[in-house]
């Protein structure tokens, strides 16, 4: 039957674009709430730092922003930017930016920004549709697809604003695993090629690229183990391996690291494996012996279990780079927490609770075993990809909470095969009675249902959770009615208009990126964690005497001190919840000068104002915070996120206040500059007073 | 020591132009009697009036013309000269000179600007002149420090005497302030009247010139707009003429000693008054709309916009634009904020000729009243002086023959080619630039004239229909070629097993 004079190949085909554009619609949709609710503005801390490098980019061209030393940022040492980053990101936004430009659109840069990441989502849904059909057929395709589109999962990560590298990466990953397996089933040099095109452009955007290069190296390994060894598969990963690694180097962070750190050796090894198989294969082909395949096989396990052996070796004897700390937390949960508190404080570092992935991932959650067992059922290479994948995401997801964005593509695309497979089982036009149509109603009904309520969860998780930029707060009145609270952006105007730009500001490095970028003032540590040490610095300064903390901070020439405080609000992600962290950072450097035990009062509890132990009340931030808040709020009030009685008095004589936001969630304060006559600040005012 | 050399310098420059080396200025006039007004009630614009006798001494020859002098140490303030005759009030023709008035001089060279009499001055015959300036920010707190709730003190501080061109017979000068006055010069001349204090009269050839100086109090609130740009976009498609205006402004009121939190919690609890300006008043039309406000980092969220008000006639809506932070002394503020208005009340159309009539600038009034609602009263009131100005109107595509008209003198005025959305051509940009804007200049207006045909407003559409077409003819032909060399295979291979 032809409709528009299309015959049925292509009404359908003329259907998926339609559904895919669709798809991409509600991907991007469903991704502008938080533009809606708040505006177009930059997210949280890390986007900050990849705004402020993109503007770079587009107002200095590229190649200064290759040799960028950013001497605002870790003062004094400062930070070679052009080679401390993965660059995908900004360079995908100029190339936007300066594309629209090209057509006399004049776009601000920040709004590429916001937009770039729901745009790319898009791209990942078609991307997911590609690999759907590439595994099982074009409804699992389209089914991964809308899954994909939605997924709270990678929405987390993706919505406007959120302007991180996961934004893009994601939609590379699925591509590149996408032409991973095209490439294995075609066996063409060209698809590999292409495949490794896609690699280096996921190695410039994120560091999860590792997660590729063990994962695709890993096929390949069990995939010679199974005995399944092809010249396609021979091709496919040879010159994936050799172009997607000298790519890889290209970018100035990854280096020569492919070549010395553990994370790159699986591939090498089983880059050197599929040769010496190749090689067996050529051979047995001249010698024609029936036990020669089972003599491959225990060759081939035997000399994986001899690469890893010397691997090991190598590591121990440190010829090898050892693992960094952000991998030992991947496979030891509790390692960080005992060795490496800076990579324990952060949030989304910790191990993840059952309940997030039900709210991350909803009724993929109970498709995707059906995926992997059906997948089982067919276990065509590809399949066996889809297992590992599988088997690897949902491990680091359990022990990362943020690297359930890495499993989020599998869950999609499993739940897509599950469901086509539902859908090829009940929906086939096979003449019956009515009533045999019944059951085959009601199934489709409630996967419908079922399909349906994915979606609303989804929508609902996306509004409610994940959109809010988290430099912009809201709260609603008891009227109902909708109270924007912008203290943070109130404190980073005020520095930026109303300081000398080279002044310098202390706050606790959660604050760096949004200070650089807001602020536009040089900080001495930011969300880019690389020197322990002086991160260590800044909490020592933190939990110091006031005297002390001043000697320290003017040592450090700094100028201003910036603090938050909920108190007011109660708002619990203040600087006084983050204290704790401070002083185990600072200990970690400073074991004479910084105890934990100290600031835990007689009764052993962590508490604020008189009831606080001695180091506590006389900390600097203890001070910063508390100073003069008891004479706006009275006598008997309490601190509203820990419910505790303020303290009594608080003085200071080295620090002065500069300014207080409207909600005194941001104070800063400035160190004041040495007395004329040499005296303390103390002693001063005591003269003064008299 | 600084005002002392000054003070010097003018006294050199006095004796210069007595003397009579200066041989640009047409000689034979003398000035019998000069008083100068100084007005400061309206801050942060300063004028001064002088009223001055000009007599011609010469026995046979008409003078047409007479100079006066602006001390250079004024004259980058300076935004507005006028003369007129004191008796018709008709105003004369002035201009700016070019030349420097003194020559062979090292010493920095006053501005010289030249009037020309309504009739030339016959022999012996006297006239009455008003010589009107207004300048911008010359009045500095003093202390330049003070608490956050505490009075403001300005100093005014001038030279005595003025720099004539020709010799003067008598002059005094008056300030008239709008607050106490605090302290003033005590010379021998000098005495106090209630809020305004007199200097003078000095006898031309006796009084040496001396600076003086008058501290007084004023409470309200004076900014400046260190920067502002004005921008017209137009757009005949759209009917629609889009304002967008850039800030960059700074509260002159004295700096804060120190930042008080808890005192600005219980003024602003008790309506107290203080020194932060915490409210910025923008009129805007009565059919203006798509309003915003924002500023480097995002979104000013605290801003409203009252419904429509008429006041003396005059129906207009108003901005009120909450900065993040109250601005206390010395504080700055950059944003910018926008709205559209219907073309139609601005254009005037001919066949294809247009004229665009827009307002030269805009007013923005700072308020610190601790009250939500601030009486619409305050909307006329005039306290923020624009320093640099710069007028930006954005012509669509393909206007030509452009024609700008602006009612008084400005610094500078240009065209400029631009390309946005999509336009092939590019369009023309009226640029205008004038420092110092004169209060007066809120209600002037800028003619543009420009010649547009019914061809170019349809050339975007046509220009993006063309390239569109052009996409789909390419992807059209490129799907029909065969480029390998084999025939294209089947994409059916089977997948592995």
């Amino acid at each position: 039957m032809k409709v528009l004079g299309l015959s049925a190949v292509d009404q359908t085909r003329l259907l998926r674009i339609c559904i895919l554009g669709l798809i991409s619609i509600v991907a991007i949709g469903s991704r502008l709430y938080s533009v809606l609710r708040f505006e177009s503005v930059i997210h949280e801390f890390d986007p900050w730092f990849n705004y402020r490098t993109t503007k770079y980019l587009v107002h200095h061209g590229f190649e200064k922003f290759w040799n960028w030393f950013d001497e605002s940022a870790w003062y004094p040492l400062g930070r070679v930017v052009g080679g401390t980053l993965y660059p995908g990101i900004m360079v995908t936004s100029a190339a936007i930016y300066n594309a629209l430009h090209a057509l006399n659109i004049p776009v601000d840069i920040r709004n590429v920004c916001v937009f770039l990441a729901p745009g790319f989502s898009a791209l990942t849904a078609i991307a997911t549709y590609q690999l759907g059909k590439e595994v099982k057929n074009e409804t699992a395709g389209l089914l991964a697809a809308a899954f994909m589109g939605v997924a709270p999962g990678y929405i987390s990560r993706s919505v406007a604003g959120s302007y991180d590298n996961e934004g893009i990466a994601i939609f590379l990953l699925v591509l590149t695993f996408w032409l991973w397996l095209r490439a294995v089933r075609v066996g063409s040099a060209m698809s590999a090629a292409v495949c490794a095109l896609s690699y280096f452009y996921m190695v410039s955007a994120w560091g999860g690229y590792v997660f590729i290069i063990n994962l695709i190296p890993l096929h390949v390994c069990v995939l010679l183990a199974m005995g399944r060894f092809s010249n396609r598969l021979y091709v496919a990963y040879s010159t994936f391996y050799a172009l997607g690694t000298l790519a890889s180097m290209q970018i100035p962070f990854v280096g020569f690291q492919p070549t010395f750190t553990s994370e790159h050796m699986a591939a090498l090894g089983a880059f050197g494996l599929i040769q010496v198989v190749a090689a067996a294969y050529y051979v047995r082909a001249r010698v024609t012996a029936v036990q020669f395949r089972t003599f491959v096989a225990c060759a081939a396990v035997l000399v994986a279990a001899l690469l890893a052996c010397v691997l090991v070796v190598l590591s121990m004897r440190g010829a090898v780079a050892p693992w960094t700390g952000r991998f030992y937390s991947l496979w030891d949960t509790a390692y960080a927490k005992v060795h490496i508190p800076i990579i324990a404080s952060v949030s989304e570092h910790q191990p993840t609770a059952w309940p997030n992935f039900f709210f991350d991932l909803n009724v993929l959650i109970w498709l995707f075993p059906a995926g992997i067992y059906f997948s089982f059922r067919e276990l065509s290479d590809n399949h066996v990809f889809l297992i590992l994948y599988s088997v690897f995401a949902a491990y680091f997801a359990g022990v990362m909470v943020r690297l359930i964005l890495t499993l989020t593509p599998i869950v999609c695309v499993l739940a897509g095969v599950a469901v086509a497979n539902v859908f090829e089982a009940y929906l086939s036009h096979s003449p019956g009675p009515g009533v045999a149509q019944v059951p085959r109603a009601a199934i489709m009904g409630a996967m419908l249902f079922l399909l349906c309520s994915f979606q609303w969860h989804s929508s609902w998780i996306t509004s409610t959770a994940y959109s809010s930029p988290s430099v912009v707060l809201a709260s609603r009145g008891p009227d109902g009615s909708h109270h924007i609270i912008d203290d943070f952006r109130e404190a980073y105007y005020w520095l930026r208009r109303n300081t000398e730009p080279h002044e310098r500001v202390l706050s606790w490095w959660d604050y760096g990126y949004q200070l650089a970028g807001m602020a536009d003032r040089p900080t001495l540590v930011d969300n880019n964690t690389w020197n322990n040490t002086h991160i260590a610095t800044v909490g020592r300064i933190m939990a110091s005497d006031e005297d002390t903390a001043y000697d320290l901070a003017r040592r450090h020439d700094v100028d201003y001190v910036l603090v938050v405080f909920g108190a007011m609000l109660g708002y619990s992600g203040d600087d006084i919840n983050k204290f704790l962290w401070m002083i185990r950072i600072a200990q970690g450097v400073y074991p004479n000068d910084v105890r934990e035990q100290d600031f835990f009062n007689s009764a052993g509890e962590y508490a604020i104002g008189d009831t606080a132990s001695k180091a506590m009340r006389e900390s600097l931030l203890h001070k910063l915070c508390y100073y003069r808040f008891g004479d706006v709020m009275g006598a008997q009030a309490f601190d509203r996120v820990r419910k505790q009685r303020l303290p009594s008095s608080v003085t200071l004589h080295n620090f002065e206040e500069a300014y207080t936001t409207e909600n005194w969630m941001v104070r800063i304060y400035r160190v004041k500059d040495l007395d004329n006559l040499g005296r303390s600040h103390k002693n001063a005012a005591q003269f003064d007073s008299t | 020591m600084k005002p002392n050399w000054q003070a010097f310098a003018t006294l050199l420059l006095s004796a210069l132009a007595f003397s009579g080396t200066t041989d640009a200025v047409e000689g034979g006039l003398v000035h019998t009697n000069a008083i100068r007004t100084i007005d400061l009630r309206s801050l942060p614009a300063v004028t001064e009036q002088i009223g001055v006798v000009v007599q011609n001494v010469r026995d046979s020859k008409a003078i047409k013309t007479f100079t006066v002098y602006i001390p250079h140490t004024k004259a980058d303030r300076l935004a507005k000269v006028t003369v007129h005759e004191r008796k018709s009030g008709a105003e004369l023709q002035v201009s700016k000179m070019e030349n420097e008035p003194f020559k062979y001089s090292w010493l920095p060279q006053p501005i010289e600007y030249r009037a020309t009499f309504l009739q030339p001055l016959q022999p012996g015959e006297k006239i009455s002149l008003n010589i009107d300036c207004v300048y911008l920010n010359t009045i500095e707190p003093r202390p330049k420090v003070v608490e956050q709730t505490g009075d403001q003190t300005w100093l005014w501080k001038d030279d005595a005497r003025l720099l004539w061109a020709y010799p003067i017979h008598k002059e005094k000068t008056v300030v008239r302030t709008n607050g106490e006055i605090k302290s003033y010069s005590q010379i021998k001349e000098s005495s106090k009247d209630g809020k305004s204090v007199t200097f003078g009269p000095f006898i031309g050839g006796e009084d040496l010139n001396a600076p003086v100086e008058v501290r007084f109090r004023d409470n309200r609130e004076q900014l400046e707009a260190m920067t502002h740009r004005r921008e017209y976009f137009v757009s005949h498609w759209s009917n629609d003429l889009n304002i967008l205006e850039h800030y960059a402004l700074r509260n002159r009121a004295p700096a804060l000693d120190a930042f008080d939190k808890v005192k600005q919690t219980m003024s602003r609890f008790m309506k107290a008054r203080d020194n932060f300006v915490k409210t910025l008043l923008v009129k805007v039309p009565a059919d203006a709309r798509e309003m915003y406000v924002v500023d480097e980092i995002g979104n000013v969220s605290t801003s409203s916009v009252t419904s429509r008000q008429r006041l003396n006639g005059d129906a207009f809506k108003v901005m009120q634009l909450k900065p993040r932070y109250p601005l206390a002394g010395q504080w700055n503020y950059t944003w910018w904020h926008g709205y559209s208005v219907p073309l139609s009340n601005y254009l005037r159309v001919n066949r294809n000729h247009h004229a665009l009539r827009v307002p030269f600038i805009g007013s923005i009034v700072g308020s610190a009243s601790q009250n939500e609602e601030i009486p619409l009263t305050a909307i006329n009131t005039y306290n923020t002086a624009v320093s640099k100005y710069e007028l930006r109107i954005t012509l669509p595509e393909g206007a030509t023959n452009v024609d700008v008209r602006v009612p008084f003198d400005v610094d500078s005025i240009r065209q400029m080619p631009q390309s946005y959305y999509f336009d092939s051509s590019g369009r023309t940009v009226v640029v205008v630039e004038h420092a110092n804007v004169a209060p007066s200049a809120v209600d002037a207006h800028v003619l543009v004239t420009y010649d547009y045909s019914m061809l170019s407003l349809w050339q975007k559409p046509l220009v993006i229909a063309f390239v569109v077409f052009a996409l789909f003819a390419l992807t059209s032909l490129g799907s029909r070629m065969q480029l390998g060399l084999a025939a294209k295979p089947a994409l059916t291979a089977k997948k592995t097993q």
